[in-house]
């Protein structure tokens, strides 16, 4: 079952002549997490922007080739603050707004806003004011919030910009967790180090065109760690004039070493 | 070091904010050349200490001496002249029709000669690589690219003391290793710089000292490679080794190297490579 | 007052006003002045010393213009009028946390988008006046000073009020995308989560309000 599918996706923001993105394809299925990984600007906040159903619809431009997504879609933006709803006194009625927005009756929102908080580590600040969190507390709250909804497709970019190495590696487990609960997974992210232990497949971006996609082991490729694009470990490797294949990750580095 | 030679220095400094504490007793200094990374969890009282630096807060207790000038006495306008700050929400306070006239802003407003002021637009935009941006609207960027743009107007105020609070959030290797490069020239000419950071590995290629805050107090103020290096007592700080630490700590390389290059170098050399 | 129901609150904020146009001056136009400044000084109110003086600070600016066109009488009847709005408006803003709004609104039918929208214009304010502190403060510390002669000072306002207005304005963009994939717009009947409570009396006081502006107003043209 699939949770999204690209097929020759090229989008082009309104009065722009550069294609954002160009013939992109991809599929996601349930249950599966991929990394989008690229230069800044490389067309991975627009590719969620179309997995999101947001762009051409609300952002415009002109999209060409398929857009398959069988669920519901939700959205993950780098910077909280703009993601708040700005209406809700406390931190349970900032995460059950989009719940309450669908609709759903008051215990199934219940329902889902109590597991939500528990998972992102914030139930301790579901009586406080949104607008006194620091911004790592806030975004948790905003993928809280986004969790809530209970979407079959996850959608993150940058989800751990404004965390510290704790929160983000919450995030990163949370991420495992949700899509092992079937969700998936779609995260842009440039944090090229967390991608092996939380990525089934990482797809490269590089000027709106899909430059290389598979197993996190494309991050210790010559041409990824050429680009810039590889893991620490990879690139260090790489730049001690040691031979391929190099290692992914410190454990890998280990083996490799004996 | 003698007391007054000293770029940046906290002597006891304790801050709340109304009953919720802050920061409790913090005491360090830095000398003039010296980087800093400040360290933390999130809420451990790094971006409080930020505002003490620049004089938008006043220490309850203790004093905050920039140079020989106690922050108690100077308005925050006045400390720019020894301070250049770029804070968490930089992207937000662009305001110029370009580039080159935001990063021009902070050294015309300390009353600089034109000349003068156009020669340090141009160090700081070369300095971070920024000249192809020069002429384009702030807005233009995006976020990421406006904080450097931002770091560009700090640096052109050709501080004592470089202040960062989370510079490289949202950047790729690329960037931050421009970022890394401008800081160490920099501090090559004489400027403190003091870099809140939770990117360890950034921490670990920029600055020599680690300086981490733990529930207001800080907790260790000692040479950044060991401190990145020793698992066991950064994990109750709430921080991990960075991978090319671990890595020399698992390798067990000489001298424990925490940055690429010369993580690059001993295993080159330890695989029997000839030394570069 | 902030647990009475929001639309007494807009009930109250507007009837003044419309009081204060309707009866006749200056004796009216007083009395509701007064009414709507001691709603924003009261604590008890929603109000505080801030609001009052934001309602003055605001207000004033009028005051001046009115003298200057204006004979003394007219300057005054006017201004009183504009004082009540002004004061009304200010209040309420400050009284009236734009959730309780929305779940009121939601809790009547109104749709998830529209109840927002309106909401929204009173929920900017404070997120902007924390951000025009950010950039004050970011700003000084690039040695912007905030004293000097005029010349200085509005140089000083363009730093400030330029960054205010095109961050906000960026920032609508990637905020309605927010709130889209939040559901906004997903046309299904918003579920209330907390309706403020509407008891008989404030429902009465509202309708009480409404008849007592008709009558002043009959009153008036009679």
């Amino acid at each position: 079952m699939s949770g999204l599918t690209l097929d020759g996706v090229t989008f082009r923001y309104p009065a722009t002549e550069r294609p954002a993105l160009r013939e992109v394809s991809l599929e996601v299925a349930a249950g599966e997490v991929v990394a989008l990984v690229g230069a800044a600007g490389a067309g991975a906040s627009t590719l969620l922007l179309v997995a999101a159903d947001l762009a051409p619809r609300v952002v415009g431009g002109t999209l060409t080739g398929r857009v398959q997504r069988p669920g519901r879609a939700g959205l993950v933006l780098p910077t909280p603050w703009t993601q708040v709803s700005g209406m809700a006194f406390t931190v349970w009625d900032e995460v059950a707004f989009g719940p309450a927005n669908l609709g759903w009756p008051r215990e199934e929102i219940v329902r889902h806003v109590e597991p939500a908080l528990a998972q992102l580590g914030i139930a301790h600040l579901a009586p406080r004011d949104p607008a006194t969190l620091s911004g790592g507390e806030l975004q948790r709250v905003v993928i809280a919030g986004i969790v809530a909804m209970d979407p079959t497709l996850l959608l993150l970019d940058e989800p751990a910009a404004e965390l510290d190495p704790e929160g983000a590696r919450l995030v990163w487990r949370l991420v495992r967790a949700l899509a092992a609960r079937g969700k998936a997974v779609v995260v842009a992210t440039s944090d090229l180090d967390a991608v092996p232990d939380v990525a089934d497949r990482v797809v490269w971006l590089a000027e709106g065109r899909v430059a290389a996609a598979g197993p996190p082991a494309v991050l210790a490729e010559e041409a990824t760690c050429a680009a810039g694009l590889g893991t620490a470990v990879a690139g260090v490797w790489r730049a001690a004039g040691l031979p391929p294949p190099y290692p992914l990750t410190v454990a890998d580095a280990v083996r490799a070493w004996r | 070091m003698a007391v007054t030679a000293a770029a940046l220095r906290f002597a006891g400094v304790s801050f709340a904010y109304g009953a919720t504490p802050a920061l409790a007793g913090v005491s360090f200094a830095l000398a003039p050349g010296e980087r800093a990374a400040l360290l933390g969890r999130n809420g451990a009282g790094k971006s409080t200490l930020v505002k003490l630096v620049t004089g938008l807060l006043r220490p309850r207790e203790g004093s905050v001496w920039v140079g020989d000038w106690d922050t108690r006495d100077r308005a925050p306008e006045e400390l720019a002249r020894r301070v250049g700050s770029v804070f968490q929400h930089a992207d937000q306070q662009l305001f110029a029709r370009t580039v080159a006239e935001d990063v021009a802003f902070g050294p015309r407003a300390l009353g600089a000669a034109p000349a003068d002021v156009e020669r340090r637009v141009a160090r700081a935009l070369d300095a971070l690589a920024l000249g192809a941006y020069a002429a384009s609207h702030p807005y233009d960027l995006s976020p990421a690219l406006r904080k450097i743009a931002a770091l560009a107007g700090a640096l052109a105020l050709e501080p004592a003391v470089l202040v960062l609070d989370e510079p490289t959030a949202g950047l790729d290797r690329s960037w931050r290793a421009r970022v890394t490069r401008a800081l160490a020239e920099r501090a090559a000419e004489g400027a403190a710089v003091l870099a809140v950071t939770h990117d360890l590995e950034f921490a670990a290629e920029t600055c020599d000292r680690g300086l981490v805050l733990d529930r207001g107090r800080l907790a260790c103020d000692e040479p950044l490679a060991g401190l990145l290096a020793d698992a066991p007592r950064l994990e109750p700080l709430g921080l991990v080794p960075p991978p090319l630490a671990a890595l020399s700590a698992a390798l067990e390389l000489p001298g424990r190297p925490v940055r690429a290059r010369d993580v690059a170098h001993a295993l080159r050399f330890a695989r029997g490579g000839a030394p570069r | 007052m902030r647990r009475r129901h929001p639309f007494t609150l807009l009930a109250l904020a507007g009837a003044l006003p419309a009081l204060a146009w309707i009866l006749p001056a200056p004796a009216g136009g007083m009395a509701t002045a007064a009414a709507a400044l001691g709603l924003a000084l009261l604590p008890a109110a929603g109000g505080g010393a801030t609001v009052a003086r934001a309602a003055v600070l605001t207000a004033a600016p009028f005051w001046a213009f009115l003298l200057l066109l204006h004979d003394a009488a007219t300057a005054l009847a006017i201004g009183l009028r504009l004082t009540t709005m002004v004061a009304s408006v200010v209040w309420v803003v400050a009284a009236l946390p734009p959730a309780r709004l929305v779940e009121a609104l939601v809790a009547r039918g109104w749709s998830a988008r529209a109840a927002y929208v309106f909401a929204a214009t009173l929920a900017a304010v404070p997120v902007l006046r924390a951000r025009a502190r950010r950039i004050v403060e970011a700003q000084r510390c690039r040695g912007l000073s905030p004293r000097g002669g005029l010349v200085r000072r509005l140089r000083a306002l363009r730093a400030l009020a330029l960054p205010l207005v095109l961050s906000a304005l960026h920032e609508v963009d990637e905020r309605a995308l927010a709130l889209e994939t939040r559901g906004l717009a997903s046309g299904a009947r918003r579920t209330a989560l907390a309706p403020p409570a509407d008891p008989p009396a404030e429902r009465a006081l509202r309708w009480g309000l409404a008849a007592l502006c008709a009558a002043a107003l009959v009153w008036r043209l009679a």
